[in-house]
């Protein structure tokens, strides 16, 4: 039998990717070269907006990775979808701004950099990082851990959780009197790192507390990486994202494992939760945009893998700051909904070729 | 058999409950219809304004306490009720409290709730520019519900929407900006400004007090900038601003739960804010603002809430110490304008009680006076006129930031722009485009109170012309 | 000694028989507020929680896009039919055409949403739909040209005649809630029982068997969403009409959860939880916040005052999870089956031992 000179089912299957990258093509030199009626210009005009946009979106994905990091690690190994990650990061939050307030003697007002001391920045970071370590390892021992195998089941739990935590929290946050409870509030970073710095590079100054949000990223995936593949519990951990039956077959104790790691994902979001309280603030609305965000970055990236969390991060970093700075500004109604379009977009593209985002690997 | 009938029981038996149930549900909420007017008072008990909750009780059951004989049930928790108000003889009773979280979903159902299955003939309320305008369309519906706007800002209740039952006596985002706009070219010399808002209605309205009078007396807005509402990360919106050294200042028109982190953003790309270069809208101060924002803006000026803190006129203490009278105890700022605009709702509603005998329904709505005294007017012998909308006309106080002598953030009020109308020196009517990212385009224009802005110093209006 | 007599299906269909009376009488029976907020609310919440079921117990897809989908329909239809001084597009189109092309358009992007999420089960497909939600959600809230943060109003002044005004004339309103409901209903039950439905329940057990066999699965998914989509878009329709504005918080996470919990209380396995997850969710949300009694010192230090319904509401969520994952309708389901066992255990144990009295 002749084959056929043109095969149209490989052209089907690779449509999407195509698209994708004719897409990422066009997205290149529009921003690098084109870029009429925008704010700045292309890059070719104005390179140091360029670098700004590239750095505020790197900056962005350290960020996101650390919150990320965790939701991927309780979903890789436990198949729980925790849905409450949000509520936890808000939490995290709020621990960490009454943490540095009592250490600072805020009185509960904004307290300024130049008072602060990175100790008393990084205290109430590590205190809310506990505080809802323990959270989460009591919401996993009492629904989670008989339920395990009832993925739905457990995403209903922690949706209730969700919701009961973030009622509670505006019925009790801020503690101080002379705050409205469920007021926004925000934590400062150290005075050390809350400068400009130059980087002698297009004469850019750039914010050495969002570079050390970065570093602080990169160190978070470094640490994970070094736990899940240079330590026992990591490689248990592992061997449990493989294959749970046959790890508790060889007798390793499974249970443990899955709470220490529903613990470190908690720890996680909740560190994540104080660094946005300095890097923004939180307020009640933080916990559902965070989730939003948490969702985006681990199925774009895929789920239960460090480097699709890291890559994850850094798609949505970038679509998020480009197409804020690199799309038309002019006319009447433009701007406020590119970004969310593009996520969108940038969803459909990995979906549409890879149903299980970049690195993932299917259940 | 016998265990046949005994099951058949068993099944019919959490039918009947559930059908005695429902009918004691739908029993239950007959109300009697008597000759008691029925009032609910509509407010935020949950989400970014929750704070205003007690005081906006507060300040209703105040006005019910001094001019109704109401007697508060609790003086230091005014969501604990209110007994014995009476106007001219009819009994008024309470019949519930709106709580809801300044979005338009509960807004209604709280309404419906309140309108409809307790039967309130009218509402004071709600707090928020959003519950307003959802509210504003509901009322077009229900003719004879009686609503008195508690505090809201949004600028469509009383221009484009304007139901005839719908009345407002406290001016809306764009009139508590007036006169900032001028102190910024006048006291801040700015000749160029760059202008940040939310992207949606309180915030062109808020930014279209801000930006007329600034272009009206020769500033120039170089840039505008929309972060859309509930933006995470304002960062790439604030390299969207033209850096310090290109603008003599910026408005900052972001609300809510976004002042804060817009600030942050600046801070983290142009270093920390000089208070002298940020002019902002009551979002500086009020609610969140005071813990969040203003400890970092000492100094700074922005569009006041409608209110004069620390103002000494005599109108101005009566007002004051009625409200510590009778809630005293519960210890909330009676200069806030939670309390103030929903003390003279309540004042008036007493007013136009009286004036109609007791009937609600249209003959209240003719019988609301269009002439009120309220603690703050200080124009047209301390009374504020209502226009063709029922929407006030009302003087205005410019106020800036100050370290109060606790060491935390105060409201020192600066300027006094008298009687602001809505049409704001004429450019909103109906018929002309509404507040918008392009509206109202930055020209020179003679408002009515151009070079009638006095400088207030210690509380005491002078004769120091401001611009 | 003989099969029980009394039939469970018999017993149901005599509960819902009796309940479609109660409620086609409604109006005559129950206070005003009662039937025209409380029950016709059910009619369309529940006519949205049965497209989610309708998924979940047929497809085996959970989704929390419905209440973006319902939201879309709508916005659509506030924005077509809209003029003058309303906010959003105002396109004034006459109110059939409106609705038609309100549901066209979100059958439409259920097809494009579908399509994207069809590769994906499970707990991903639970996630992708979220992310739908909350974009959705953002996309309306940003986007002033469809009307923005404050939404678009006006849907009850621009009715089809047989609607009328809703305000004025709420029976219409509720009548033609409670024929879509029915309508929606057997229509569901119809198409479960097509070639299409059931190869889409075998897709739902098995889908790599099924994939041998032939059958495209994602097709099938992508149609099954596509007509859940659909089914959703009436529930749009008929809340446009009963609350007169739409705006972005009815469609965002809150609501997007909120409809979740409706179709967990009720029974994610069966249709007919649709309805009684609705009528439950509607009663506790509404009657709590009168609870007056809840506002004491006690109560508001714990957090638990009447403001908090929404932690009332997650408590009971969770307590229906932990205790009965299939909702209301698996506890009934459930206890039809403990009856029969020790009915039958009983009988046993009468046949062995003599005449002893039986339990039960």
């Amino acid at each position: 039998m002749k084959r056929p000179a043109f095969d149209w089912h490989v052209v089907v299957r690779r449509l999407p990717l195509g698209v994708a990258l004719g897409a990422t093509a066009f997205a290149l030199v529009w921003v690098l070269f084109w870029a009429p009626k925008t704010n700045f210009g292309p890059a070719i005009h104005s390179p140091s907006a360029f670098l700004l946009t590239l750095l505020d979106s790197v900056t962005l994905a350290g960020l996101l990775f650390i919150v990320a990091s965790g939701f991927s690690l309780i979903f890789g190994l436990m198949r729980v979808v925790n849905m409450a990650h949000g509520s936890f990061l808000l939490l995290g939050g709020y621990i960490a701004y009454e943490m540095q307030q009592w250490m600072t003697n805020g009185g509960g007002l904004t307290v300024f950099s130049s008072q602060v001391s990175a100790w008393e920045w990084i205290v109430p970071a590590i205190v809310a990082a506990a505080a809802i370590a323990c959270l989460g390892l009591g919401v996993q021992q009492l629904f989670l851990r008989w339920t395990m195998g009832q993925d739905l089941r457990q995403a209903l739990i922690t949706i209730a959780i969700s919701v009961i935590v973030a009622d509670q929290i505006i019925a009790h946050f801020p503690l101080e009197s002379t705050v409205e409870k469920g007021s926004a509030v925000n934590t400062s970073w150290p005075g050390s790192i809350d400068r400009l710095v130059n980087l002698h590079v297009a004469g850019v100054q750039y914010s050495l507390a969002k570079l050390s949000m970065l570093a602080l990223g990169v160190g978070v995936g470094i640490a994970l990486w070094l736990w899940l593949y240079r330590t026992k519990t990591g490689m248990i951990i592992r061997a449990g994202v493989d294959d749970r039956q046959m790890t508790s077959a060889l007798g390793l104790n499974v249970q443990v494992t899955f709470a220490i790691a529903f613990a470190v994902g908690a720890a996680l979001a909740a560190l994540g939760g104080a660094v946005f309280a300095s890097y923004a603030g939180v307020n009640p609305t933080t916990d559902g945009q965070w989730l939003l965000y948490s969702l985006v970055v681990v199925i774009v990236g895929g789920l239960g893998s460090i480097f699709g969390t890291v890559a994850g991060s850094l798609l949505f970093g970038l679509v998020y700051n480009f197409s804020v700075a690199y799309l038309p500004t002019t006319g009447n109604n433009c701007c406020g909904q590119y970004p969310i379009v593009f996520t969108f977009a940038l969803l459909a593209f990995v979906l549409a070729f890879r149903p299980h985002g970049i690195f993932g690997r299917p259940a | 058999m016998r265990r046949l009938n005994v099951r058949k029981w068993r099944l019919l038996l959490p039918l009947a409950a559930l059908a005695v149930a429902s009918a004691a549900i739908a029993a239950s909420s007959f109300g009697a219809t008597s000759k008691v007017i029925r009032l609910a008072i509509m407010s935020d008990c949950k989400g970014a304004f929750a704070g205003g909750y007690e005081l906006d009780l507060g300040g209703a059951q105040a006005a019910l306490a001094q001019y109704a004989g109401g007697k508060p049930t609790n003086r230091a928790k005014p969501s604990d009720g209110m007994t014995g108000i009476k106007i001219g003889g009819h009994p008024v009773k309470i019949v519930g409290y709106g709580c809801g979280n300044d979005t338009v979903p509960l807004a209604i159902s709280e309404t419906k709730r309140l309108m409809e299955q307790l039967n309130a003939d009218v509402m004071i309320g709600p707090l928020s520019g959003d519950e307003a305008v959802a509210i504003a369309h509901y009322a077009q519906k229900h003719p004879k519900k009686t609503f008195i706007i508690g505090t809201a800002g949004s600028q469509d209740p009383t221009l484009q929407i304007a139901p005839k039952n719908m009345f407002r006596y406290h001016g809306d985002g764009a009139q508590w900006n007036a006169g900032a706009g001028v102190i910024a070219y006048k006291r801040l010399h700015w000749r160029k400004a760059a202008i940040i808002m939310d992207d949606y209605s309180f915030g062109w309205t808020s930014a279209a007090g801000l930006i007329s009078d600034f272009c009206g007396v020769g500033g120039k807005i170089t840039k505008r900038v929309f972060p859309p509402l509930n933006t995470t990360d304002y960062a790439p919106y604030i390299r969207q601003l033209p850096g310090p050294n290109q603008v003599d200042g910026y408005f900052w028109v972001v609300g809510g739960t976004g002042t804060g982190p817009s600030l942050k953003a600046y801070e983290q790309a142009y270093g920390r804010v000089d208070p002298k270069k940020f002019v902002g809208n009551l979002f500086f101060f009020f609610q969140s603002g005071f813990a969040d924002v203003a400890p970092r803006l000492i100094g700074a000026y922005y569009g006041g809430f409608g209110n004069a803190p620390g103002l000494k006129t005599r109108q101005a203490r009566q007002y004051e110490s009625t409200v510590k009278k009778w809630y005293g105890p519960a210890k909330f700022n009676v200069t806030d304008s939670f309390v103030y605009n929903y003390y003279n709702a309540a004042h008036a509603l007493v007013i136009g009680l009286a004036r109609s005998k007791g009937a609600v329904g249209a003959k209240l709505q003719a019988a609301l006076p269009r002439k009120i005294r309220t603690g703050y007017q200080v124009s047209n012998h301390g009374v504020v006129k209502l226009d063709s909308n029922r929407q006030a006309i009302t003087d205005q106080y410019p106020q800036q930031i100050v370290k109060g002598p606790d060491g935390k953030p105060a409201a020192k009020v600066v300027g006094f722009v008298p009687s602001v109308a809505q049409s704001f020196g004429g450019i909103f009517k109906k018929t002309s485009p509404p507040p918008g990212r392009k509206q109202p385009p930055c020209v020179k224009h003679k408002f009515p109170w151009q070079g009638h802005i006095r400088a207030v110093v210690n509380g005491k209006i002078t004769n120091k012309i401001i611009g | 000694m003989k099969a029980l007599a009394v039939d469970k299906s018999f017993v149901e269909r005599a509960i819902g028989a009796t309940a479609l009376v109660l409620v086609a009488l409604g109006p005559l029976i129950f206070r005003g507020y009662f039937a025209h907020t409380i029950l016709t609310q059910t009619f369309w919440l529940g006519i949205a929680a049965a497209s989610l079921i309708f998924l979940s117990a047929y497809g085996g897809m959970i989704s929390l896009a419905q209440t973006a989908l319902y939201g879309i329909a709508a916005f659509a239809l506030g924005n077509l039919v809209g003029r003058g001084e309303v906010k959003g597009l105002h396109l004034g189109y006459s109110p059939w055409l409106s609705v038609v092309l309100a549901i066209a358009i979100t059958t439409a992007l259920g097809l494009v949403f579908g399509a994207v999420a069809s590769r994906s089960t499970g707990i991903y497909f639970l996630m992708i739909t979220l992310t739908y939600a909350v974009i959705v959600f953002y996309f309306v809230g940003q986007t002033p040209l469809l009307g923005g943060f404050s939404g678009v109003s006006g849907l009850q002044d621009y009715t089809p005649g047989i609607v009328g005004n809703p305000v004025a004339h709420p029976n219409r309103l509720y009548y033609i809630a409670l024929v879509t409901a029915v309508g929606v209903y057997v229509a569901i039950r119809y198409v479960v029982r097509t070639p299409f439905g059931i190869s889409l329940m075998g897709i739902r057990d098995d889908p790599v068997r099924m994939g041998s066999l032939g059958y495209n699965a994602a097709l099938h998914r992508t149609l099954a969403f596509t007509f859940a989509a659909f089914i959703a878009s009436l529930a749009g329709i008929l809340f446009g009409w009963w609350n007169g504005v739409v705006a972005p918080d009815h469609v965002g996470l809150s609501a997007t959860v909120d409809l979740l919990i409706v179709a967990v209380i009720g029974g994610l396995g069966r249709i007919e939880g649709a309805w009684l997850g609705a009528f439950t969710f509607v009663v506790i949300n509404n009657y709590v916040r009168g609870f007056g009694f809840l506002n004491n010192h006690f109560f508001t230090s714990l957090g638990l005052d009447a403001s908090h319904f929404a932690t009332y509401i997650g408590v009971i969520f969770l307590l229906i999870v932990l205790v009965s994952p299939d909702g209301l309708i698996g506890l009934w389901d459930r206890l039809w089956s403990l009856a029969r066992r020790q009915g039958g255990a009983a009988r046993s144990a009468a046949a062995a031992a003599g005449a002893t009295a039986p339990r039960g």
